[in-house]
């Protein structure tokens, strides 16, 4: 039994949903250039940028599993969003990468590679990139389709239909709006977001109470709920892979960079970094209590990805329901639209970057990343229904996501602080990066390898990634001693 | 000092500090979508203008 109303809730629901799909229809005129539907036309200013980072970066999948760890490790699992907010924090104020990458006026990470490394590990580069983002993304559909079933208590049938409907939503003003209609979409978005994150938390936080909750987790988890260190499910490989991974991220994860990129200057693009880097603890914080609240009240359940959602549809009362769950839309919608558009961004721009041989017309342009948007959606919708999730959704986030992070972080840092750096050494990095995460992901599904696969586990095999990356960058640039110009000297 | 003062004050901080952005981030950045639309618009008139003027 859940206390969704359809009345008053759907009413509330129907009304984002309106408003939404109007102001992200609204902006599609201003779009006449490949630049204005993949980077805005390069005019967002700091705070637009910051509640489209935000937005983009919390999606109902994000919720999850960040609920998920709460649940699951106590207050230790918002470890990671305390290591993002640090990583965030550094980066923006030194502008290590971020600076030289808006500096050198490129749409995507894999065109400065070209620069240094050549046509050919842009192009793989670009593949990368969108193999480990879509294999990424591919389970956020079904995960938000899970939180919104559960939440409004529809019938576990209809899940396939709410993707399918979210997805088709979310399509339209990104094909047709691009980035601008990104960005418009996450203010509003970012808004409904936070205000439901916000009450949410608040009535949990006075009707579950804060000393319950420590209670719970300390009768559950010992000590190891509150410290990482001594968690037996974490320990120090737990916190190195998590501040590799988060670190990454930062400096590398496409729809992230996309905001320096889109940006009207440097300037703009590190202070959005550093204006948002708390948000990164309140994106792992405030979820964790939701799921360490769902903990002291339901007790011990069989799915803990669900466990959360089960406990808000009878805790939050109606009307503040309906604000949760256009909530939840806002914060998946935001991020369906970023993911669509980034990744798009790199299959036309790096990856279809051999098949123009003469500069495309803006008109062609614009069709190609339309109907390249449209093609990904049908791949998520088919990849979001066959694929079965094992073991933690987080986990299984980090090492889909290692497949790119720890060659293009070695890359990018390679790039553009290391003038020996070559395209050895890059091609080495990039499959020593792929192979290991894909192996580890092979290994956990096969029944004659799953038991291997658990011994050695995700953390060190996450480890094993980028250290063995890095090396493969040095050892392969080494062999192959050239004379060119780095990156700096180029763009001075 | 509630028990574990490190997540009670990370707590606390998120509320409060999240709370606070949402507003102030509300207010400013629906000044930066209008600024935003207003360069693009006159940048487009631009283009359209030397267009016309490069066709005479």
């Amino acid at each position: 039994m859940t206390n969704f109303n359809w009345l008053l809730d759907g009413s509330i629901v129907g009304l984002y949903l309106l408003i939404t799909m109007v102001a992200g229809l609204m902006v599609r005129k201003y779009v006449g250039k490949v630049e204005h539907f993949l980077v805005a036309g390069r005019e967002m200013d700091v705070y637009l940028g910051i509640a489209s980072l935000a937005a983009t970066e919390f999606g109902i999948v994000t919720c999850m599993y960040t609920a998920q760890n709460g649940y699951e490790k106590g207050f230790a699992g918002a470890t990671p969003g305390i290591l993002m907010a640090a990583a965030m924090l550094v980066v923006g104020l030194t502008g290590f990468v971020i600076k030289p990458l808006r500096d050198s006026g490129v749409m995507t990470i894999p065109e400065l590679f070209e620069k240094k490394f050549g046509p050919r590990i842009r192009w793989a580069a670009g593949v990368v990139i969108v193999l480990g983002g879509l294999l990424n993304m591919g389970v956020f559909l079904r995960t938000g389709g899970q939180f919104l079933v559960l939440v409004a208590g529809l019938d576990v049938r209809y899940l396939e239909i709410m993707m399918t409907a979210l997805l088709l939503g979310v399509a339209i003003y990104t094909i047709l709006g691009g980035m601008l209609s990104v960005l418009v979409t996450d203010f509003l978005q970012f808004v409904v977001m936070s205000a439901g994150l916000i009450l949410v938390t608040i009535l949990i936080l006075m009707n579950v109470g804060w000393e319950n909750m420590v209670n719970t987790v300390d009768a559950r988890y010992g000590a190891g709920g509150f410290n990482p260190f001594i968690n037996p499910t974490m320990g120090w490989q737990y916190v190195v892979f998590n501040l590799m991974l988060n670190t990454a991220a930062v400096l590398t994860w496409q729809t992230i960079i996309a905001r320096v990129l889109a940006a009207k200057d440097t300037n703009t693009g590190r202070k959005v970094y550093t204006r948002t880097s708390f948000f990164f603890v309140c994106r792992f914080l405030i979820p964790g209590i939701w799921g360490i609240a769902a903990l002291a009240s339901l007790g011990p359940v069989t799915n803990t990805l669900e466990a959360m959602p089960q406990y808000l549809s009878t805790a939050v009362p109606a009307g503040l329901m309906g604000i949760l769950i256009a909530a939840m839309l806002a914060a998946d919608m935001s991020t369906d639209s970023s993911y669509m558009l980034t990744w798009c961004s790199v299959i036309y721009n790096d990856i279809l970057a051999p098949f123009r041989k003469r500069p495309w017309s803006e008109r062609k342009g614009l069709f190609w990343n339309r109907t390249i948007i449209a093609l990904i959606g049908i791949f998520l919708l088919l990849y979001g229904l066959w694929y079965p999730l094992k073991g933690d959704l987080w986990t299984y986030l980090g090492v889909t996501g290692t497949i790119y992070l720890a060659s293009i972080s070695m890359l990018l840092i390679a790039c553009c602080y290391w003038n020996r750096a070559n395209s050895w050494g890059a091609a080495a990095s990039i499959f020593i990066s792929a192979v290991i995460p894909i192996t580890y992901l092979v290994m956990e599904q096969l029944p004659s390898t799953a038991a291997t696969a658990r011994t050695i586990g995700p953390y060190y095999s996450g480890i094993a990634t980028y250290l063995l990356s890095g090396a493969a960058m040095v050892v392969g640039s080494l062999l192959k001693p050239q004379s060119g110009v780095g990156l700096r000297k180029e763009t001075a | 000092m509630p028990r574990h003062w490190f997540w009670w004050t990370m707590t606390a901080a998120c509320v409060v500090w999240y709370s606070t952005i949402t507003v102030y981030v509300a207010i400013k950045g629906a000044a930066d979508i209008k600024n935003m639309l207003a360069r693009l618009s006159a940048t487009k008139a631009r283009e359209d203008a030397e267009e016309s003027t490069n066709g005479v």
